[in-house]
């Protein structure tokens, strides 16, 4: 009881004392002027900007096939590599995917189109952060690297884990190069469609010349020089280019700042000050940057935050300004929610997918039926017309983007111009988005294969793939199919195995460029899982990928997409939704960017205002 | 005793191969590590996929992949010639484990302590008052708690711990209405904990409400939030209140000897507050250890200088009286740099995520806050969840122990009701609690997955989830080592710290 008294007079004197003594630290000046607000006045240049990102920074050197993720990218390739050309961020939303050139850094030319050859001039005084120039010894090592020439033939002998497609730069031979020391031309042996992204912006020459325990980035030159005739055919490989590439393919993967600056240098607008591990890269402006995409901000941090609801509250906290989470309707529903943050919807270049099997003996299988091509034709077609597509699509990304449409072409998508042009004469019109029951049972019947068994595999983990399947598999039993689920985890494992039917998944797009056609639907294209072969499809993919004229490669893929639905090899269902959300103190960032690069393309756009 | 030990570890052993070779497996058959390509059209997808089967060794069966990997494991007993394998991105996982473990110490220790702590209190008073209106409401709150999952917890913490509040914080002044609010649910508690008859309840009730409603309108009108401190005389009315609790539970008031040192050492931190806190503006981290080493030093040699019949208690006394009090000056140290912080993080001061904010740069006192803004919320959701289990355990272990034989006896001696809590049964039912507690440190490696997930914690819980999801096994692996280890090893220390802690216990070899 004693006790109690005391705690209850201790507690009244403390509340007396805490009256009687103003016992905040405020300034003996203190006023509602100097009351710190939550906007201390900045100019329109300057300030610090943070993006969140999901994954963790772990490599300078994006371009290996293991750094080859996206944030390696973002973080390293359009704030520290100026180049000739960069993706042009926003010309996916206006429906022309490409490329666009900073001149303050080079150009680029073609002398000839046929044979096809490129001259490349890097401007006179770039350089990079450490004073070295940027120039020939750069270039060399951007087409050695992205042309694969190094690599035997046989493929014995491989040096650079390069993460892109060599097949480009590869009809080239060792490029010639100018008296200024700075330009180099390149010739290729047959047209290349995609010439104009083949050459990649690359780390600095010199330091990986150093790295291998070169002199300087002549020896680099030199040993190029040297190898260049006897590469493809040779056995073994060479000690001096293997240092080189084992410094290339590895040296530059940290998760923190190295201890060696030459690491991390750079030739853009920006360059990396510091690293915390798996945590924020932050990035200040390089001093020593002289081309147009001058850096107005302070400095960028980036954050990695995996979990998209917690990127939206730090949003919200103002801990961060730019969020580019994973986009579900719960994370939209939370955005919109939002005020002083502008969110930005659009397409992703995934999309889903229903294919069909064409060479496992199964149902769509002219082979089952003693190679009667019309009668497997029917059954594809049968089942194609079951599939429920704006059924799948209002399950699946109407909650997400109520002004969503079904995706009616294999080979482009509705926000390029000829989209429209190609959907109306590709012959999607015989599958519309609802399901044509009474049409698949007739078009079964005719065929004389009236329950067919067709095994369906789609991802169990993927929520949106069961919904796809459940829909489809409705649909299917009314229809007569015999729907086998082989819905499995290890799906992946299983493409092209001839164990399934019919599948659903995503294709995820490279952005701009075509050898991505051939890939998929020519006959021994990669990506190729469902043994589809027209012969008239691979003659016009493979024209593609050697077409230089935009127009013509447009027009090639108008002349591919309806031999696909004539053939019924599948259907796209939808392209995914993608969305960030950018607070309004932000400036510079106006849309929806699917490439690899997301918001970063025009970093050096990026303001803050906190006026 | 050493046969015993040499034993269990031997068995130890085999348990940790057993279960790395199934773990090892587990991870194997989670998923398809190609995935990511298979769905991709870039035109070289072939050789990705080969580069990658070649580094996991994707053509060797996974059973016998796992002695490859044992193979590296195994030479971890050489400092020094540690080979865990790398990770995916092609960092060593020694090195990454060597930084996921301090960041996952550094979230959940200071919660898994603080939950230790508080929920013994909890636990302990409540068997004191079993039956209580104060008993069910705690246990109805632990339990409430314990079953909330804690992403949710999580999300609504920032919404309200970090989001409202930091809203709050742009104009920090408090209506009355609000503060009545406050005031009222303070009086709730304060009327819960103090109990006693109807009217002595309304009467604590009343003042406590009216009281803290005006002290939370006070600190809005004058803007202590923007610019909060303690000052000279807080600390001095709150240290005089540390000095009686502290000699009231571990000696007594009417030890006066015992009082007065407390009393002395509350006295020497205001003036502490005044003469040496001006100076601390450049203070190092280990300088501020120092003080509080100090300060403990202080309080021992003030205790043993008032010398009396019972010199040790004096010391303990007042060695925890001026370590607390010197903790309180620290705080007041930390509030005057809270308006330049606030400033620093643009009138944001409570973070959602991560353990500090990249790039700010300051003297200790601003780091200092910043840890603390980043680690407040978490730890709360941490402490939060694990608080119902330290409650019951500790309660039911009280309420056991105040029921033997010798709680009686000890009453029947006539010995006063503190030291028959404190030094009979307090000491005893913290026997078994020290089995638990030794389980959970054991385990504090491992890293709260989830929370860390949602914190963005790099710690050991993300390295592992990474990995796991990646289907890359050697990250996986690698905290299953470190964290299998721990556990065994603190099982041990349990067994051995019980037979130490209990006569009765005796390990027989």
């Amino acid at each position: 009881m004693k006790i109690r008294r005391s705690i209850a007079g201790v507690a009244f004197v403390a509340s007396a004392a805490l009256i009687l003594t103003a016992c905040s630290n405020a300034p003996e000046d203190s006023d509602e002027t100097t009351a710190p607000t939550a906007e201390p006045t900045e100019a329109a240049t300057g300030g610090t900007l943070t993006v969140a990102e999901t994954n963790q920074f772990f490599s300078f050197n994006s371009n290996t096939s293991n750094g080859n993720v996206d944030i390696n990218a973002k973080v390293t390739q359009y704030p520290t590599r100026a180049w000739f050309n960069y993706v042009d961020g926003s010309s996916f939303a206006a429906g022309n995917p490409g490329v666009a050139k900073d001149e303050s850094f080079g150009t680029y030319e073609v002398v000839s189109e046929d044979p096809l050859t490129v001259k490349y001039t890097i401007n006179e005084g770039v350089v990079w952060s450490d004073g070295e120039p940027v120039d020939e010894d750069d270039l060399l090592l951007s087409w050695a690297v992205d042309s694969g020439h190094y690599n035997s033939t046989d493929g014995s002998v491989s040096y650079f884990d390069y993460a892109g497609d060599t097949g480009t730069l590869g009809l080239t031979d060792f490029p010639e190069f100018g008296d200024d020391g700075r330009s180099m031309t390149v010739t290729y042996s047959s047209p290349a469609a995609d010439w104009e992204y083949a050459l990649a912006a690359e780390v600095p020459a010199h330091v990986v010349a150093k790295g291998a325990g070169l002199a300087d980035g002549q020896a680099l030159i030199d040993l190029f020089t040297k190898l260049a005739d006897t590469a493809p055919t040779a056995t073994a490989a060479d000690p001096d280019l293997q240092k080189v590439a084992d410094f290339w393919n590895t040296g530059f993967d940290s998760t923190i700042l190295p201890s060696d600056p030459s690491l991390y240098l750079s030739s853009g607008p920006y360059i990396i000050s510091d690293v915390v591990e798996n945590q924020s890269v932050t990035l200040v402006p390089n001093e020593k940057y002289a081309g147009d995409l001058t850096a107005k901000l302070d400095s960028i941090v980036m954050r990695t935050i995996p979990d998209a609801t917690a990127a939206v509250q730090a949003l919200q906290n103002g801990e961060v300004d730019v969020i580019s989470p994973q986009s579900s309707a719960d994370t939209l529903t939370a955005l919109d929610a939002l005020s002083g943050v502008t969110v930005h919807k659009g397409d992703q270049l995934a999309y889903d997918h229903v294919d069909l099997t064409f060479n496992n003996g199964g149902p769509f299988d002219p082979a089952t039926y003693g190679g009667d091509e019309a009668k497997a034709l029917k059954v594809r077609q049968a089942f194609l017309k079951v599939i429920p597509r704006q059924a799948i699509l209002d399950a699946i990304i109407i909650p997400q983007k109520a002004d969503a449409s079904i995706l009616n072409s294999q080979l482009f998508v509705p926000a390029q111009a000829a989209y429209a042009d190609s959907v109306a004469n590709n012959g999607s019109d015989q599958f519309p988005g609802e399901p044509d029951i009474e049409g698949a049972k007739a078009l079964l019947a005719e065929a004389g294969v009236p329950n067919p068994t067709v095994r369906f595999l789609y991802n169990v983990n993927n929520p949106n793939r069961v919904n796809a399947y459940t829909l489809i598999a409705a649909q299917a039993t009314a229809a007569g199919f015999k729907v086998d689920d082989q819905g499995d985890a290890e799906w992946g494992s299983r493409l092209s195995d001839g164990s399934y039917d019919a599948v659903v998944f995503g294709w995820i797009n490279s952005g701009v460029g075509v050898s991505g056609v051939p890939q998929i639907f020519g006959s021994t294209g990669g990506g190729n899982y469902n043994g589809f072969a027209n012969a008239q499809v691979d003659e016009l993919a493979n024209t593609l990928v050697k077409t230089l004229d935009p127009d013509e490669q447009v027009n090639l893929q108008k002349q591919i997409d309806p031999l696909l639905f004539a053939d019924a090899y599948g259907l796209p269902l939808f392209q995914s939704v993608g969305v960030d959300a950018v607070s309004d103190r932000v400036g510079g960032i106006a849309d929806y960017n699917p490439s690899q690069s997301g918001v970063w393309w025009n970093v050096w756009d990026w303001t803050v205002n906190d006026g | 005793m050493a046969s015993f030990v040499l034993r269990r570890l031997g068995v130890s052993l085999l348990v940790l191969l057993g279960a790395s070779f199934l773990v090892y497996q587990l991870v194997a058959i989670s998923g398809d590590p190609l995935q990511e390509y298979r769905e991709s059209n870039r035109p070289n997808k072939e050789q990705l996929m080969q580069a990658r089967i070649n580094l996991l060794n994707l053509d060797v069966p996974a059973p016998v992949r796992y002695f490859m990997w044992l193979g590296g494991a195994l030479k971890c007993v050489i400092p020094g010639k540690c080979d865990l394998g790398k990770t995916l991105q092609g960092q060593e996982v020694t090195d990454a484990l060597s930084a996921a473990i301090p960041s996952t110490l550094q979230l959940v220790a200071s919660a898994t302590i603080l939950a230790i702590v508080i929920g013994i209190t909890i636990g302990i008073v409540t068997a004191l008052r079993q039956y209580s209106a104060l008993d069910y409401s705690v246990t109805f709150m632990t339990f409430l708690f314990f079953s909330l999952p804690v992403f949710w917890v999580a999300v609504l913490l920032k919404q309200f711990g970090a989001i409202r509040f930091n809203d709050f914080l742009a104009d920090p002044t408090v209506s009355v209405g609000v503060a009545l609010g406050i005031g009222i649910v303070a009086g709730l508690i304060w009327a819960l904990l103090l109990g006693g008859t109807m009217r002595r309840r309304l009467v604590v009730f009343a003042t406590a409400t009216v009281v803290t409603a005006g002290i939370i309108w006070y600190l809005g009108w004058s803007q202590w939030f923007s610019y909060p401190g303690l000052g000279p005389a807080v600390i001095a009315v709150t240290g005089a209140g540390i000095a009686m609790g502290a000699t009231a539970l571990l000696a007594g008031l009417r030890n006066r000897k015992a009082l007065y040192s407390a009393f002395i050492m509350v006295a020497l931190a205001v003036v502490m507050e005044l003469v040496l806190v001006p100076q601390l503006d450049d203070a190092g981290f280990w300088l501020i250890v120092l003080l509080g080493l100090a300060a403990i030093g202080a309080g021992l040699l003030v205790g043993w200088l008032m010398g009396g019949y019972d010199r040790g208690q004096s010391m303990k006394i007042a060695a925890l009286t001026s370590f607390l009090v010197a903790g309180l000056v620290l705080l007041d140290r930390f509030m005057q740099s809270w308006p330049e912080y606030f400033k620093a993080t643009r009138g944001r001061p409570i973070a959602t995520i991560g353990s500090e904010t990249p790039g700010l740069d300051g003297d200790l006192w601003i780091t200092g806050i910043d840890k603390y803004a980043h680690l407040l919320l978490p730890t709360m959701a941490l402490i939060l969840i694990s608080l119902a289990s330290y409650t019951r355990y500790s309660r039911a272990s009280m309420l056991e122990v105040m029921g033997q034989d010798y709680v009686r006896t000890a009453r029947a001696k006539g010995l006063p009701e503190r030291t028959v809590v404190v030094r009979h049964a307090f000491r005893n039912a913290l026997i078994p609690i020290a089995t638990i507690v030794a389980f959970d440190i054991g385990g504090l490696l491992g890293g709260a997955v989830i929370t860390e997930n949602v914190f963005s914690f790099k710690g050991m819980g993300q390295l592992f989830i990474q990995g796991l999801s990646h289907q890359d096994p050697n990250p996986v692996m690698g905290v299953f080592l470190v964290v299998g280890i721990t556990a065994v090893t603190f099982n041990l220390i349990a067994d051995l710290t019980y037979s130490a802690l209990d006569p009765r216990v005796r390990v027989k070899a």
